[in-house]
C-alpha cells in the first residue's frame, strides 16, 4: 500500500521549502508533491520513497503531519493514459478526493497517485480491471 | 423544611424581614469597619435605610493592594487566626484576614451551600481543589466537615491517585474544576474505570473557573451525575457566595451575609435587577476585615423572581465577564470569556487560541486564531472546513458577531500556560 504524508501550512512564505528542506536534509526523495491552497492555510501533499521516516521527520520538526494511504496507479507516459484510469475510476462509480501524477521516464512510465475514501475497495476494482498498483516497496524502490 | 434546608429560618426569610436584617448588619459592619486605617474617617456612623449604601464610596481591588498588609484589619491582631492571600500575579497581592468567627460562619455558608445541592453528612466528599493560599480547598473542606460529609482533603492533580481514592473510599461527592473534570475523565477511561457504572458518584461541585452550560451538561452525562455551578471570590472570604439550588437556573447569594448590588461599570450607577452589570458585594458577617461596596469585576444580572427551591435569596446569573476585559465590537458588548467558554467546548480546540480585533475599512473585525494540532488534523480538508464553520456558528449565536476563524499552525500562538494574553486589540494601533 502506496501512503503520502500531509502537512498543515500557514500560508505564508517559506512554508514549503521549510517541508522540503526538512525531507531533504533527511535524505528522503520526493516522487510528488502537491498542494491544495485553501487560502491562509495550506495542505501539503508529499509521496516520499519512505513515508514512515517522512512523517517522523515532519513530527519532529513540530509540524502537524497526517498519514493518508492512497493509490498509485502505473501509466504508460501517453496521450489518453489518464483519461483510460479516470473514465475507469467513472464507471465503477469511485469518487476521487484528490489526484496528481507524477512521471517515472520521460516517453515511458508514470505514475496517478489518487485519494479516495474507500481504499480497500477502489484498489481491488482497479486490480480487477488490469491496472497495476504500487505497493509500498515498488514505491519505495521506483 | 428540615430536610430540604441547612439552615431554613434564614434561607427561606421574606424579603421584609431578609432586608431589616441586612441593615442592622450593615450598621455592624460599618461601625466594625470605620476601626480599619482604610476605612478610618470615610463612612458615616450609620445609615438609616438599606438603600444609603449608595452614599458609601466603593472599595476596589486597587484599594485591597494599597492596604498592604493590613490597612483593612479591624479588630486587633490577637483576634486573627487566619489569612488567605492571592498569587498576585500582576502587582500586590490581596490578603484577607480572618477571625474565628469568621472561619465559623463561612464554613457555615459553606456548609449551607453544599446542603442546597443534596449533600447530606453520609456523602464522601472529595475535595480536588488546591489548599493553602487558595480558598477553594480550604473553604469547601470546611464546609463539608461542618455539613458532617466524610472529607477526603485530596486537593488538585495526580489523577491516577484521584481515581484510586474514589475507587477506595467509593467517594459520592466531588469539588473540581470544570476543566480538571474533562480531563480526569480521560484518564478514567485510560484506567479502564467507568465512573458512571462503577462509582457511586452523585454530584459535582464545579468552581474556579468560566465554563458553559455545555460543558456542565457534558461532565453531568460522563459521570452520570449533578453538576452545580458556585460562585466566590477571595475577597468575599472565598466559595460559599453563591451557590446553585437543585433546580439549577441561577446561584442564590447569601444575602443575609453579603449584601448585593448591580452597577454600571462605567459610571458605578445601581442597576435594577435583571440588568447585567458589575457585581458589587458588602461583607455583612465579617469581623476582621469586613469590606464596603466590593467592586468585584464580574458581570453577571440578578434574578429576584422566587425560585421554586422556596429560598428568598436572589439569584445571580453564570458570570458573562469580567468589567475590565469588556470589548465593543460594532457596537455590541462582548466579553472575552463568552468566546472562551464557547472554544473550551471544543474539544479539538482547548486553550489554543488567541482572539483579535482590528479595523479593516473603518468596520471591526473580530479574528479568532486556532492551532491545528495533531488531535485536530487527518488530513483532509472537510474536516478542518467543517471545524471552522462550527465555531463560526457557534460564535455567532453566542455573541451575534460574525468572526473570522483563522487556522494557524501548531506552536504559531503564544502558549497557554497561565495568564496569557489572548486578546489583542489593534484598533487604534493606525
Ligand atoms: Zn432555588
Amino acid at each position: 500500500m502506496a501512503s503520502q504524508v500531509t502537512v498543515f501550512v500557514e500560508n505564508r512564505p517559506g512554508r514549503i521549502s521549510k517541508v522540503t528542506r526538512v525531507l531533504a536534509d533527511n535524505e528522503l526523495n520526493i516522487r510528488a508533491i502537491t498542494i491544495s491552497d485553501m487560502g491562509e492555510y495550506g495542505l501539503i501533499n508529499v509521496v516520499t520513497n519512505d513515508p514512515d521516516r517522512a512523517e517522523e521527520v515532519l513530527r519532529k520538526e513540530g509540524l502537524t503531519v497526517s498519514r493518508k494511504y492512497v493509490i498509485g496507479v502505473m501509466m504508460e507516459d501517453k496521450p489518453g493514459s489518464l483519461a483510460d484510469i479516470a473514465e475507469f475510476l467513472h464507471k465503477k462509480e469511485i469518487n476521487v478526493a484528490n489526484a496528481y501524477g507524477f512521471i517515472l521516464k520521460e516517453g515511458a512510465r508514470a505514475v496517478l497517485i489518487i485519494e479516495v475514501d474507500d481504499f480497500t475497495h477502489a484498489e481491488r476494482v482497479l486490480k480487477k480491471g488490469g491496472f497495476h498498483t504500487l505497493t509500498k516497496e515498488e514505491l519505495e524502490n521506483l | 423544611m428540615k430536610d430540604t434546608y441547612w439552615e431554613g429560618e434564614t434561607e427561606t426569610m421574606d424579603r421584609r424581614a431578609l432586608q431589616a436584617l441586612q441593615l442592622h448588619r450593615l450598621n455592624e459592619t460599618i461601625a466594625s469597619a470605620r476601626n480599619s486605617d482604610f476605612y478610618r474617617g470615610k463612612l458615616p456612623v450609620r445609615v438609616e435605610r438599606l438603600e444609603e449604601i449608595e452614599t458609601l464610596p466603593f472599595t476596589t481591588k486597587q484599594d485591597l493592594r494599597d492596604s498592604f498588609p493590613a490597612g483593612m484589619v479591624a479588630v486587633p491582631k490577637e483576634d486573627l487566626v487566619r489569612l488567605h492571600s492571592s498569587s498576585g500575579t500582576t502587582g500586590r497581592a490581596t490578603v484577607v484576614y480572618h477571625t474565628k468567627r469568621d472561619i465559623d460562619v463561612w464554613a457555615d455558608l459553606c456548609a449551607r451551600s453544599m446542603y442546597m445541592t443534596g449533600m447530606r453528612n453520609t456523602d464522601v466528599f472529595q475535595n480536588m481543589m488546591g489548599y493553602g493560599l487558595f480558598t477553594g480547598g480550604l473553604g469547601l473542606h470546611y464546609g463539608a466537615e461542618r455539613l458532617g460529609a466524610l472529607t477526603i482533603p485530596a486537593s488538585s492533580g495526580n489523577s491516577k491517585r484521584q481515581i484510586r481514592l474514589m475507587c477506595d473510599f467509593h467517594t459520592t461527592a466531588f469539588h473540581i474544576t470544570p476543566s480538571y473534570a474533562l480531563h480526569l475523565y480521560g484518564v478514567f477511561c485510560e484506567e479502564g474505570v467507568d465512573p458512571k457504572r462503577d462509582l457511586p458518584l452523585r454530584i459535582a461541585l464545579l468552581g474556579a473557573e468560566p465554563y458553559s452550560e455545555g460543558t456542565r451538561r457534558k461532565i453531568e452525562k460522563l459521570y452520570g451525575i449533578d453538576a452545580f455551578n458556585s460562585y466566590g471570590l477571595s475577597e468575599m472570604s472565598g466559595p460559599g457566595v453563591a451557590f446553585e439550588c437543585t433546580y439549577k437556573e441561577g446561584m442564590h447569594v447569601w444575602e443575609d451575609a453579603f449584601l448585593l448590588e448591580v452597577i454600571d461599570p462605567k459610571t458605578g450607577t445601581p442597576l435594577t435587577d435583571g440588568d447585567e452589570g458589575e457585581l458589587v458585594f458588602t461583607t455583612l458577617r465579617r469581623e476582621g476585615m469586613p469590606l464596603i461596596r466590593y467592586r468585584t469585576g464580574d458581570i453577571a444580572s440578578v434574578n429576584r423572581k422566587g425560585c421554586p427551591c422556596g429560598r428568598t435569596h436572589r439569584r445571580i446569573s453564570r458570570i458573562k465577564g469580567r468589567s475590565d476585559d469588556m470589548l465593543i465590537i460594532k457596537g455590541v458588548n462582548i466579553y472575552p470569556m463568552q468566546i472562551e467558554k464557547i472554544l473550551m467546548d471544543i474539544p479539538e480546540v482547548g486553550n489554543n487560541y488567541l482572539i483579535e480585533i482590528d479595523t479593516v475599512d473603518y468596520l471591526d473585525t473580530l479574528v479568532v486564531k486556532i492551532e491545528v494540532g495533531q488531535k485536530t488534523f487527518h488530513g483532509t480538508i472537510s474536516e478542518l472546513e467543517g471545524l471552522k464553520r462550527r465555531i463560526t456558528d457557534l460564535l455567532r449565536t453566542e455573541i451575534l458577531i460574525h468572526p473570522k476563524v483563522v487556522l494557524v499552525e501548531h506552536g504559531s500562538l503564544p502558549p497557554s500556560e497561565g495568564k496569557a494574553v489572548r486578546v489583542i486589540d489593534r484598533r487604534g494601533e493606525k
